[in-house]
């Protein structure tokens, strides 16, 4: 569904990724995890169209999305949770929802839209509770649910998600994660970009790890669970037991 | 028909494509960041890792020649930590050296895989009793068919060095139906069944897995016929990881390489340049997916062409057509490698000195093959005791069988049976022939 090769990001002079290749098949929920200042991120800005001037080739459904700006990528059913959620504040979580489908609502698809954001509202239903309430006076978890929500709006096949259990406790880790694979099992093609490496790979089918900009490994997510090396770089042991190793 | 692995056996090409990129760009990234010989190799190229944008591009990227490997000796060529290594294997390598490789438990994983996938295509199953019969110089392999064997939960004789005729009774009591061989040691066992008067009917074998060398269709047919079995070539790596790369589906027709963890390549044997696809060459091989010891453009001295069109049985996997070796440096003597810059450095080692001439031959008889080793008898190799002569042929042949794992004898020969108008150099069917001086 997501076909990327030899891309390279820069920003200015520097130089963030330097010619990954990934791809994500239709139905597949893959894992992109790394450190900070990995990449990981700058990937999901350039796929989603935030980030111009990129080389290489990324083709979503066999089609270049080279030049293509957020909208039209939305259009084409890309959507993206983004990092720190980006929701407007002030507004309601109904009208964030209804923001979501905004091209949606352009095209008249009002009756459609509405059915949607009673299925978003079914799978969080703390959300169906609080259409009213103003997004930022919502608890992180809720947000969270909230920016889930509004990418779910504009129907999606391929769903982006930049760190989506940042700042939150581990129960909502693991309730956000939940709503994923559930997704997944409704047929959603995910990509999802994590620090929580552990959490990520134990939902993922496949998994990348990103160092410097490049990917340094790549596998069934069950297999980097089990990796030594990914172990202690990214599943909390000391990274200096890597660097030195027993030789 | 038995597919172990339909998805990644059957990928879609275009995702195959893809898949051999990612996993070759971070392959080359991993070697490139954790080992220090692929960094300069790939340095003093001018290769960049993160600039080989197409598998194409990989041909920009030096060789790995098999010398590289007993020169990194021990862990030179290791990828990881020692603490992630759960297995460490020894070969033979081709000088004085050995060749040491390494694994993580995914790679023992990968090979099991690998190895069940290539024995399940052969249509071994859980039903089977497998055998494994392979000389000390294919030990390694032994492991690796007896864990692949497992994988499929097939009930696994595992290797045991015995006699011919004790293995031959272990085939016939233990009802095997399945044997992991070498195509000589399979011609071997003919020959003790019928002097043992027993009828191949009576034998429980159907299916012969032949390794180490490709058969020679001739001897294939003998094989199948004289057996009543159905013979599979597997093609494997000996010093390195590791057997079943490539292996034969109910075509018959060609072998498929595992293109999911092994780029191939197929190079002209003197100029190092890619050949065009169906030409015959040199079998350059760069693992995908292992994480202890990756390979970046190993060179394996094999002769294959790549066979172009689809495979009837729907595998996606890319083909070869594997040919018997005919080099100037090396022999294959019961499936094993041997070389000649390796036993010249073991005569020397044991001599004390270089032999002045010598002559090296793959001999075959009693359809026993076996090394058999010429050397002048000059003034330093001579004693006017028999019994001095005698011991330093037995002593030589001793030590060169354990170093080569491969049967050998030495023979003394005066300066004039040492004709060098002929070839010096080259191998001469059935066997082989290596001279010098």
């Amino acid at each position: 569904m997501l076909r990327i090769r030899n891309l390279r990001c820069f920003y200015g002079r520097i130089q963030a990724i330097d010619g990954v290749s990934l791809s994500v098949r239709a139905g597949e929920l893959i894992a992109l995890i790394g450190a900070n200042g990995a990449g990981k991120s700058t990937l999901i800005q350039a796929v989603c169209g935030l980030l111009p001037g990129w080389e290489g080739e990324m083709l979503f459904e066999r089609a270049s999305i080279r030049g293509l700006k957020p909208p039209a990528l939305v259009e084409r059913g890309m959507s993206v949770v983004p990092e720190g959620r980006l929701l407007f504040p002030p507004m309601s979580v109904h009208d964030n929802l209804k923001l979501g489908a905004y091209l949606r609502c352009r095209r008249g698809e009002n009756r459609a839209v509405a059915a949607d954001m009673e299925k978003v509202f079914d799978l969080f239903p703390v959300l169906g509770e609080r259409t009213k309430q103003a997004a930022g006076t919502l608890s992180g978890g809720e947000q969270q649910m909230l920016a889930i929500g509004r990418a779910l709006m504009a129907q999606p096949r391929l769903l982006l998600l930049d760190e989506p259990s940042m700042g939150l406790a581990p129960f909502l880790v693991r309730l956000i994660l939940d709503i994923l694979v559930r997704l997944k099992e409704e047929g959603m093609t995910i990509l999802l970009v994590e620090q929580n490496a552990r959490s990520a790979l134990q939902i993922a089918d496949r998994g990348y790890v990103m160092e410097n900009g490049r990917i340094v490994l790549d596998g069934p997510a069950v297999d980097l669970l089990a990796d030594r090396e990914v172990k202690r770089a990214y599943l909390g042991k000391d990274y200096r037991e890597f660097c030195d190793g027993r030789a | 028909m038995t597919v172990w692995n339909a998805a990644e056996e059957c990928l879609d090409l275009e995702e195959r494509g893809q898949q051999q990129l990612e996993r070759l760009q971070s392959t080359l990234n991993r070697a490139y960041k954790n080992i220090p010989f692929y960094q300069n190799r790939l340095r003093s190229a001018g290769v960049e890792p993160s600039r080989i944008e197409s598998v194409s591009d990989l041909a920009r990227a030096p060789f790995t020649e098999r010398e590289h490997l007993s020169e990194n000796y021990p862990y030179g060529l290791f990828a990881v930590p020692l603490r992630d290594v759960v297995r460490i294997h020894t070969a033979r390598g081709t000088a004085l050296k050995p060749t040491v490789s390494g694994y993580t438990r995914q790679d023992l994983a990968l090979w099991r895989e690998l190895t069940a996938r290539a024995l399940a295509t052969a249509g071994v199953s859980r039903a089977d009793i497998l055998q494994i019969d392979l000389d000390p110089g294919l030990a390694n392999w032994g492991r690796d068919y007896k864990d692949g064997a497992e994988t499929i939960e097939a009930s696994v004789i595992p290797l045991t060095l015995l006699p011919p005729e004790k293995q031959l009774m272990v085939l016939r009591d233990y009802k095997t139906s399945v044997l992991v061989t070498s195509t000589s040691a399979a011609d071997q066992l003919i020959h003790h069944l019928f002097q043992a008067n027993l009828n191949p009917i009576s034998l429980a074998l159907k299916t012969l897995i032949l390794v180490g060398e490709p058969p020679d269709s001739e001897v294939r047919e003998r094989l199948e016929r004289q057996l009543h079995v159905k013979t599979w070539v597997h093609y494997g790596l000996t010093d390195v990881p590791g057997p079943a790369l490539a292996f034969e589906c109910e075509a018959h027709a060609g072998l498929h390489v595992s293109e999911d963890h092994f780029f191939p390549e197929v190079v002209d044997l003197e100029t190092g340049e890619a050949v065009p696809e169906g030409e015959e060459g040199e079998l350059i091989l760069t693992t995908l997916t292992t994480r202890a010891f990756p390979l970046v453009r190993f060179r394996t001295g094999d002769r294959v062409r790549m066979m172009a069109g689809a495979c009837p049985c729907g595998r996606t996997l890319r083909r070869i057509e594997w040919f018997p070796r005919h080099g100037d440096e090396m022999m294959v003597i019961r499936g094993v490698k041997v070389y000649q810059q390796q036993i010249l450095l073991l005569l020397e080692r044991a001599l004390g000195f270089p032999p002045s001439s010598w002559r090296f031959i793959a001999r075959r008889q009693k359809l026993r093959n076996y090394l058999e080793v010429w050397l002048e008898v000059d003034e330093r190799l001579f004693s006017d005791e028999i019994k001095e002569m005698e011991k330093l042929s037995r002593d030589l042949g001793m030590d060169l069988e354990q170093e080569l794992g491969v049967p050998v004898r030495i023979r003394f020969r005066e300066s004039r049976s040492f004709d060098l108008s002929g070839p010096a150099a080259g191998l001469q069917d059935p066997g082989g022939l290596l001279q010098g001086t």
